[in-house]
């Protein structure tokens, strides 16, 4: 069992980082602050959140996007073709991204997140997965002025988001995520879509995962992404566990990434009952092929409680001692010893202190 | 007919905004910080007054955010660190720790003392159990639906006593209830429990999502009244209203609360009476799109009289006939 993040995490920790994020945006819009200025602080910052990944024994980390607004527009407004207007709401949470307007043809004339990649890799000897939207979800939150024609934009949306993967690949990302949280909403146009999808993911010479999460997301949608040639795919049991009916029924030939705590309210989950998850899992998968993680990006918490959440993800999975009938032994602490983990590369720690 | 009012939230002046930023501080005492919020009610209940809004309402400047204000008077919350809400912009979402208990009645107090100032009614402002229950965090209740329902009773109580206090209209805000559509019976549900039995006439406010979507059920709400947003979307809403039978109160926003835009009387005029031909004129309350706060209190005045006036020119025409006259009439006198 692998334990991972799904991207963002907290800009501001009050005690901890503080609150500097706030402050240098404020500046930096009042042209008080430079651009190295303000990137000096989003360093800072995002030094110590891998730092507390690290700590809280996450195998698989992200740079905590710190720089991201949003999920799409950190990309949009990087792109020619786009403009950004007002707020709306980000799926069904009380949380507001902007809109992308596409106005004329996308066009990618430079990396949008390669550099912040690489300063990411220079913090950690772990493995570092980048995380970008998926072609649908980007579609489905911007507004298309140009085409007219969903299948045209989400088209040219994919070979896009590929032109970024391969570089980020080249650079040496671990793992390329793309998050395609509205396939839980409506009914998505699955072909169209996974034509979209192959193209985004098509020659990276690296592992690659699509994470669903939030709504609700159907068999024949994971039955169409299981037909994407990516290695993992992310379905989230909190927001709908019913999903889980779904992966049994279908043949699953993917390694499964699994959201098993709920990253939009502060209760914190048991190791008890994460363990009784993981029992139900394993009968879905080997536990050699699921990843575990939050259900969703940990921004929509508190610091405090964001940290308490990936510290018990990776205090569960160390306990973790399944029985031959697949049933969890009483919980122990294991000391010494450390599972291998594909991504892991040798002799780096996964947790263990 | 026609009668006009507003959302609810009116802008803090300058000198309340530098206050409360003080009181957080530790600067200036509670005392002074209420005589202030008290001193900005009485001016803008005198400009609603002055205007000849139908229906004033006290303007909320004893209040932040419009979750936050009841959770920190309910025993049962307590206040979180800093989450963003969208762009650079942090709040303190509450967290449900144990049973919610309501300990003393919220808002009376500030009603009364805004009706005391006014020969109008003043509307009752308070906010739904679903969008309390939604912006909030959950450690204690074991469901979304169990929280709803237990946050109805408490803000029941709260209904009640603004009626008992004299309340002719108590407004139930619940903007968060077209964020999920799977949940709208819940929403229901806990609306009906608050407002069972009031004589009182209820509102309730939406704004945001999916509307299409949410048409079919509402005339399922448990209120009176049922305010929405027409202007920021162009009164695009009129026609799903056509293709229904609606029977409620419709609160009509004609000015939009998000933009510095102040809309000619005109265009104004020109919605109305647009409206006019898929609700009936008693049918219809006049105010702008949604509360009013993030304007200057410049900008809401000049959205508020643009509201009024529009109203009493439509109203004007309604019974004279037709006729062009009183709308020149009143242009002239502006």
């Amino acid at each position: 069992m692998i334990t991972t993040v799904v991207g963002n995490f907290p800009k501001v920790a009050e005690p901890g980082y503080g609150t500097q994020v706030i402050g240098a945006l404020n500046r930096w819009q009042k042209q008080e602050l430079s651009d190295a200025g303000l990137e000096e602080v989003f360093q800072g910052v995002t030094r110590t959140v891998i730092k507390e990944h690290e700590d809280a024994g996450i195998d698989l980390v992200t740079d905590g996007q710190i720089r991201w607004e949003d999920l799409v527009t950190p990309l949009a407004r990087k792109l020619d073709g786009f403009t950004i207007n007002g707020l709306e709401r980000f799926f069904d949470n009380n949380v507001y991204y902007r809109k992308p307007i596409l106005q004329s043809k996308p066009v990618r004339k430079q990396p949008v997140f390669l550099q912040e990649y690489l300063f990411a890799k220079r913090c950690t000897s772990r493995p570092i997965k980048v995380v970008l939207p998926g072609p649908y979800t980007f579609v489905s939150l911007s507004e298309d002025r140009y085409y007219r024609n969903q299948a045209k934009f989400l088209r040219r949306m994919a070979e896009i988001l590929n032109e970024e993967a391969r570089a980020l690949a080249q650079a040496g990302a671990s793992l390329i995520q793309f998050d395609e949280p509205a396939l839980g909403f409506g009914k998505p146009p699955l072909k169209e879509i996974r034509g979209a999808l192959q193209v985004a993911v098509a020659g990276l010479p690296t592992k690659t995962a699509l994470y669903t999460y939030f709504g609700s997301v159907t068999a024949e949608t994971l039955r169409m992404l299981q037909r994407v040639p990516v290695d993992l795919i992310g379905v989230d049991v909190v927001s709908d566990p019913k999903v889980l009916g779904a992966v049994r029924r279908l043949k699953w030939t993917k390694e499964l990434a699994v959201g098993c705590l709920d990253a939009r309210n502060t209760k914190l989950e048991s190791v008890t009952e994460l363990h009784a998850l993981f029992d139900v899992l394993r009968r879905l998968v080997p536990t050699d092929r699921f990843t575990v993680n939050p259900n969703c990006g940990l921004e929509f918490l508190p610091h405090r409680q964001a940290v308490e959440k990936i510290r018990r993800l990776a205090e569960a999975v160390r306990t973790y001692r399944p029985d031959s009938n697949g049933r969890s032994l009483a919980a122990r602490p294991r000391t010494g010893r450390r599972r291998t983990t594909r991504l892991a590369p040798r002799g780096s720690r996964t947790g263990d202190r | 007919m026609l009668l006009t009012t507003s959302v609810g939230s009116l802008p803090k002046p300058e000198y309340l905004m530098k206050a409360r930023s003080r009181a957080r501080k530790g600067e200036i005492g509670a005392q002074e910080l209420k005589r202030l919020e008290e001193q900005a009610t009485r001016e803008w209940i005198a400009f609603q007054d002055d205007l000849g809004i139908d229906i004033v309402v006290d303007g909320e400047q004893y209040r932040g955010d419009m979750v936050a204000y009841f959770a920190e008077q309910l025993a049962g919350f307590k206040t979180s660190e800093l989450v963003r809400s969208y762009g650079n912009r942090y709040y303190r979402k509450p967290i449900i720790v144990d049973r919610v208990r309501r300990l003393k009645p919220m808002t009376v107090s500030w009603w009364q003392f805004a009706q005391r100032l006014t020969s109008r009614p003043v509307k009752g402002m308070l906010t739904g159990p679903y969008t309390i229950m939604d912006w909030s965090f959950n450690e204690h209740y074991p469901s979304r639906r169990a929280t709803a329902l237990a946050l109805a009773e408490v803000v029941r109580e709260e209904a009640r006593d603004l009626e008992r206090a004299g309340a002719q209209y108590i407004q139930i805000d619940e903007p968060a209830i077209s964020t999920r559509l799977d949940e709208i019976d819940l929403a229901i549900d806990a609306l009906g429990i608050v407002t069972k039995g009031l004589r009182a006439k209820t509102i309730t406010h939406i704004c945001y999502g999916n509307f299409k979507a949410l048409a079919p059920k509402l005339m399922k709400l448990p209120v009176d009244q049922i305010d929405l947003e027409f202007a920021n979307r162009k009164f695009e809403l009129l026609d799903s209203f056509r293709r229904m039978r609606f029977t409620k109160e419709v609160g009509l926003g004609v000015v939009d609360v998000h933009s510095h835009r102040i809309e000619p009387l005109d265009e104004v005029v020109a919605n109305l009476t647009k409206s006019l031909a898929v609700f009936r004129p008693d049918q219809i309350y006049v105010d702008p799109d949604c509360g009013l706060k993030t304007r200057t209190p410049d900008e809401a005045k000049e959205k508020l009289r643009v509201v009024v006036e529009a109203a009493r020119v439509v109203r004007e025409r309604l019974c004279n006939g037709r006729s062009k006259t009183p709308a020149r009439r009143v242009k002239a006198a502006k």
